[in-house]
């Protein structure tokens, strides 16, 4: 009854109708209902996205071809020219492209598609539900949910589309709700300016994209997905496909923060709890990596992109990780460990391997879960604490608040790779495929360097999420004075959430590891073909030693969180001013300097120059302008007498003007 | 053929023939005589003829317009020189008759919903109908004496139109100045065609023009050339004055002001169209004159090619006198505007301005006809008179809109100052944006169609300078113009939108859901609507320039 294809159209559309549904309907009539209509399209959606995923892999069983595509309606139909043709005949030759610029509305699933989509919505709608407690009571409550439909639309449609331009457009639309939604409590100036920040910073990253579409039209002569992989496929090693890959590194790295243009992530937890759980941690952001996985077979084909990918991964791997260590804000905390974990999916995804793309896209899946549990259990802290968020005002929460408090647990377990829960397999992955590839293939020095990185980054991981889970829950109750006398555990339409979210965080990892069939299911994909065996025949050996040094080093990190801030503020502040001695403490503790460095070169030139450019318009051509105004008036006026009234005159006029017209004739 | 078998032929071929194209123009004449004996025989009938003009003027449109088929097939069935081709009946006419029905329509929706409850209503609708005929005969005016005659039965009705306020002294004036001045103008017009009509041996104007082709292939003498010229020259002035072209405009702002604003809509719409409806047919006839114009086949006195190339230096003449006369109308128009307190004084120097403007593409058009080696191509030129057909359909809603603001401001406040109109915005709103959309389509920004008039307009101008590179200073006076008039409309707008509302008056509250209110909407929505559906009327401006080159 519901094949791929309808199912394929009812994922979008259902948040679509629902959320203007809400929008139409929220303010007059809904009201503290708003949620109902997206809720239920959310978790409806989530369903579809189950079932396909079933129907996906039913068919994969059967040995079917894994793609169902379906087009809406055609958007653009350019007739193009010869001479592009003949362009591409030299480039690609016996290929044939279409030379037209066609661009369908049209969408499609493989199993990359598939598990982006189940991952997506059934995120989503735990978050949503969650909001139903959270967000109630506040003026905005139809329009935070009109919102979350038209972000859960986007991003669906985002990894469904066919083609890069329409990829690019919902792009931008998830970039438009992620604006909204941080910014959605407007009226504080933080939010407002946090959702600034998101969108320029963003646009950084999507002038490379949009540079990549372009440069990928005019070197393939199509923007769609498999016509541009094809083409590829057949012009390995061109320096236009290195070109290629920058550009859409660049729009990745805009979205999934990822250094140098991560600074607006922290930012964006100005936003509502749920909001950086969805967007900003589990989802949204995930886009970069998706886009990156997608285009594998681009990357395939550019060592020097792959070593970029993988290098821009560790780096931000890193930096987040140090950050996170000596931050306050327990939401901050968070949005840099999201930001050295989507470092690790690019670092995965950097191999260029089999293994290396599934482990990155495992770890998407298993960061999903462990991140937006945090993220919602930090949201219940902060709910029940009247809005302080600062670790150092909190403490010994986990008696008021039992249900927070283990099911932040499991996510801590989790995230850092505790046996055997969900962080453990996929940062294990990670690693090994950064492992292997340093073994063989090219540029290994530096992939051994990334080792050493990632290796160090799970060190930080387990040390900057017991800090916070230590100080929280532990230790002497400190409860702030605005939450009142009455601090309790959060009302169980967001603790439930929380529970469903721990058992998924705990249990996700071991199920797909154990069985493989994640990745087998996602080598499926034809963007992942061609690069290398299936993860069944791959070596196992050095797996056991991995796991065995990353539990080590877990264990070390979490006993050494332990000791230090179990033990009182005396043992964290000589650590800190141990780690200063070479500086390291200030320059985690102020972010690496990214936004003062950026103020000083990017936005002090540009404030300046257009002051320049407002002084110029003001005075100069707006002076210009005025003269013009001015000039015609003083003319005018002296025109005007001319028109005296007697019509004696005027017939004296009608004959001079006809006596000058003759006299210029005959000249 | 004696001239038994003639005049049979006559009757009964030619005249029966004529008769059904001009259906219309007898539709409107007995629209006339009804709204005459109504009055007369029906004493105790008060009311206004409004009912029975508007069935008139509907019965006309639908008569006179191929409603069933398009655009295309219209021109080859429309083509026919009528009452032994003293007037010509073709899809120029066709249109530009539609254009000007439909204005009227308007206009009387207009009169009656501004003027409700005065007298002289009959005079009124009858002056405008008859008007409306003499308009009709000036654009397929195809014979000297039809030009004398329409211009004339344009004009007459007009001075009693704009002295119709008998009580005011001003309008009197006005009435009177128009009258002389129109008298004058004629008076040289007359002495014109006589001299061309004499020069050249007959007095229908495509074979004149054959026999100028004549004369120029066999040598044509300097007094001759000298006699013609100043007999063209002195058409010109009569068409300028209809025009208000400058110099001969000087009794229209004194005229527009005296005057109702019912009136200076009339006249500055419905006059000027067929004005330049005119200009259009004496350009074609002598610069292109085509064989089915002629009432027998021109192959008798020339072939049709060397007959058009013989016309060159005609055509630079026409091209010469009317960008002259384009690019000074042009921007005295709009330089007079300036500085203007009285709304209808803008306005009408704002119409003088846009008189210039639509003789632009008339002398693209004739710049763009060219004969080469391989024939006469005629394609620019049919643009360029798509072009100034297109301006005149938007003119006419853009024009009549302004006027119609103005009128209902001044029945609301008696007021017609720009000073007066301080602060409408906020009694009014819904009347302020429409008159803010209506001057911002004349300035011809988008997204409004005043901005795909100009558009269109500058395009044929950019093609006619290809082939004439003088014209390039007028395409440049043109675009200098347009800047220019930006301030004086705008300051209309500054006006009401952002000064404040002075302490001791009452605005007037005329709301959008009023019969005023709706009647402005309804007016100011072909602004945003042909700016996006132009493509509806682009067909009919074709169709109708297909005929005259």
């Amino acid at each position: 009854m519901l094949d791929i294809k309808t199912l394929l159209i009812l994922i979008p559309a259902l948040p679509l109708v629902a959320a203007v549904l809400t929008a139409a309907l929220g303010a007059p009539i809904l009201r503290t209902r708003s949620h109902l209509p997206v809720v239920a399209a959310i978790a409806l959606s989530s369903v579809a996205s189950l079932l396909l995923l079933a129907r996906m892999q039913e068919q994969a069983g059967q040995g079917r071809g894994g793609q169902e595509t379906v087009s809406l309606w055609r958007w653009a139909d350019v007739a193009g020219d010869g001479q592009n043709a003949a362009r591409q005949e030299a480039l690609s030759p016996g290929h044939s492209l279409s030379r037209d610029f066609r661009v369908d509305v049209a969408l499609e699933a493989d199993s990359l598609t598939a598990a982006m989509l189940a991952i997506v919505t059934c995120i989503s709608t735990l978050v949503a539900i969650y909001s139903i407690g959270y967000m109630r009571g506040d003026l905005g409550y139809w329009r935070f949910f009109s919102y979350i439909g038209l972000f859960v639309f986007s991003m669906t449609m985002l990894v469904s589309a066919t083609n890069l331009v329409l990829l690019y457009v919902f792009w931008e639309a998830v970039g438009l709700c992620s604006y909204l939604l941080i910014g959605f409590w407007y009226e504080r100036p933080a939010a407002a300016d946090a959702g600034k920040k998101a969108f320029l910073v963003n646009r950084i990253g999507d002038v490379g994209l949009a540079l990549g579409i372009f440069l990928i039209w005019t070197t393939y002569g199509t923007v769609d997905f498999r016509e541009v992989f094809a083409a590829a496929g057949n012009s390995a090693g061109d320096w236009r496909t290195t070109v290629i890959c920058l550009l859409l590194l660049a729009g990745a790295c805009g979205k999934s923060a990822q250094v140098p243009l991560h600074v607006w992530l922290p930012d964006a937890m100005e936003g509502p709890t749920p909001v950086s759980a969805l967007i900003h941690a589990a989802t949204m952001v995930t886009a970069g990596v998706y886009l990156i996985a997608r285009c594998m077979p681009l990357f395939a084909t550019s060592v020097t992109a792959q070593c970029a990918v993988a290098t821009v991964g560790g780096v931000t791997a890193l930096l987040g990780g140090i950050i996170a260590v000596t931050q306050t804000d327990l939401k901050r905390i968070l949005a840099y460990s999201t930001i050295s974990h989507l470092g690790y999916m690019f670092l995965a995804l950097g191999t260029g391997t089999l293994l290396g793309v599934t482990a990155g896209m495992f770890h998407l899946l298993t960061h999903a879960f462990f991140k937006a549990l945090l993220f919602l259990a930090a949201g219940s802290v902060m709910h029940a604490m009247g809005g302080v968020i600062d670790i150092r005002r909190l403490g010994g929460l986990r008696r008021r608040m039992p249900v927070t408090h283990w099911t932040f647990l499991v996510g801590c377990l989790a995230i850092a790779g505790v046996w055997p829960l969900s962080g453990f397999w996929s940062k294990d992955a990670i690693v090994l495929a950064v492992q292997q590839r340093y073994g063989s293939g090219a540029a290994s020095t530096l992939f051994e360097a990334l080792f050493v990185t990632a290796t160090f980054g799970v060190l930080l991981i387990d040390f900057y999420m017991f800090r916070p889970y230590f100080l929280v829950f532990w230790g002497k109750e400190r409860i702030p004075a605005v939450a009142g006398g009455h601090a309790q555990e959060s009302p169980r339409v967001m603790t439930a959430p929380l529970i469903a979210l721990a058992l998924g965080a705990a249990g996700v990892g071991a199920y797909f590891a154990w069985t493989g069939s994640f990745a087998r299911f996602l080598a499926g994909s034809p963007s992942l073909a061609g690069l290398g065996p299936a993860m069944g025949e791959l070596p196992r050996s050095g797996h056991e030693s991995i796991a065995l040094l990353s539990t080590a080093i877990t264990l070390v990190g979490i006993v050494l969180a332990a000791f230090i801030y179990l033990g009182g503020p005396q043992r964290a502040a000589r650590l800190a001013r141990a780690m200063n001695v070479i500086g390291l403490y200030s320059l985690s503790y102020g972010k690496f300097f990214f936004d003062p460095l950026y103020h000083a070169l990017v936005v002090w030139p540009l404030l300046g120059a257009a002051r320049l450019a407002a002084w110029f318009d003001r005075r100069v051509i707006d002076g210009l302008v005025d003269l013009f105004g001015w000039l015609p008036a003083l003319v005018g006026a002296a025109l005007r007498p001319v028109q005296g009234g007697l019509v004696q005159f005027y017939a004296l006029a009608m004959m001079l003007g006809l006596l000058a017209m003759l006299g210029l004739l005959l000249m | 053929m004696n001239f038994n078998e003639l005049l049979q032929d006559v009757v009964q071929k030619d005249t029966l023939a004529s008769l059904r194209a001009v259906q219309p123009e007898l539709t409107l004449c007995a629209t006339i005589i009804a709204i005459l004996l109504a009055k007369i025989l029906i004493p105790a009938w008060k009311q206004s003829p409004f009912h029975l003009t508007v069935i008139g003027l509907a019965t006309a449109m639908f008569v006179g317009f191929p409603w069933h088929g398009s655009a295309a097939a219209a021109v080859s069935t429309l083509a026919q020189p009528i009452f032994t081709a003293s007037l010509v009946s073709d899809s120029f006419t066709t249109v530009v008759r539609f254009f000007l029905l439909t204005f009227a329509m308007l206009f009387a929706a207009f009169a009656e919903i501004s003027t409700d409850g005065e007298d002289d209503r009959t005079e009124f609708y009858v002056l405008i109908l008859g008007a409306l005929v003499g308009m009709c005969l000036m654009i397929s005016a195809n014979h000297v004496l039809i030009v004398l005659l329409g211009v004339e039965m344009a004009s007459v009705p007009c001075y009693v139109l704009a002295g119709l306020k008998r009580r005011q002294s001003k309008s009197s004036e006005a009435a009177l100045k128009y009258a002389v001045f129109g008298a004058g103008a004629a008076g040289v017009m007359m002495f014109g065609l006589s001299l061309l009509a004499g020069g050249l041996g007959t007095a229908h104007l495509p074979a004149m023009a054959a026999n100028l082709a004549k004369m120029i292939q066999g040598g044509i003498s300097p007094q001759q050339i000298t006699i013609l010229s100043l007999g063209g020259l002195m058409v010109m002035v009569g068409v300028g004055f209809k025009l208000s072209a400058v110099p001969f405009h000087f009794w229209a702002p004194d005229v527009f002001e005296g005057a109702t604003a019912e009136v200076a809509a009339f006249l500055s719409v419905a006059s000027k169209a067929a004005a330049l409806g005119l200009l259009m047919r004496l350009c074609s006839a002598f610069a292109f004159p085509a064989d089915m114009y002629f009432h027998s086949p021109i192959g008798e006195l020339l072939p049709q090619a060397s007959l058009i190339a013989a016309l060159a230096p005609v055509r630079q003449y026409i091209v010469a006198i009317v960008a002259v006369l384009a690019a000074v109308t042009c921007t005295f128009g709009n330089l007079a505007a300036y500085g203007q307190t009285n709304m209808k004084r803008l306005l009408a120097y704002s119409t003088i301005a846009h008189a210039g403007y639509m003789m632009m593409p008339v002398a693209a058009a004739v710049a763009l006809i060219r004969v080469g080696s391989d024939g006469v191509s005629v394609d620019g030129a049919r643009d360029a008179v798509a072009s100034l057909v297109t301006y005149i359909s938007i003119y006419l809603f853009m024009n009549l809109a302004a006027f119609a603001i103005v009128a209902f401001l001044r029945n609301a406040t008696g007021s017609e100052e720009i000073a007066d109109y301080a602060g409408l915005v906020r009694r009014s709103p819904g009347l302020t944006v429409c008159m803010a959309i209506v001057m911002f389509s004349l300035v011809g920004l988008p997204p409004l169609a005043g901005f795909q008039a100009k558009w269109v307009m500058f395009y044929s101008l950019i093609e006619a300078a290809h082939v004439c590179p003088a014209l390039w200073a007028l395409l440049s006076v043109g675009l200098l113009n347009t800047i220019l008039s930006l301030f004086y409309y705008l300051r209309v707008v500054r006006v009401m939108a952002l000064s404040p509302e002075p302490l001791y008056r009452e605005a007037p509250t005329i709301p959008l859901t009023s019969m005023v209110g709706m009647y402005c909407g309804l007016l100011t929505a072909p602004m945003l609507l042909l700016f996006f559906a132009l493509d509806r009327v682009l067909p009919w401006a074709h169709a109708a320039a297909s005929t005259l080159f």
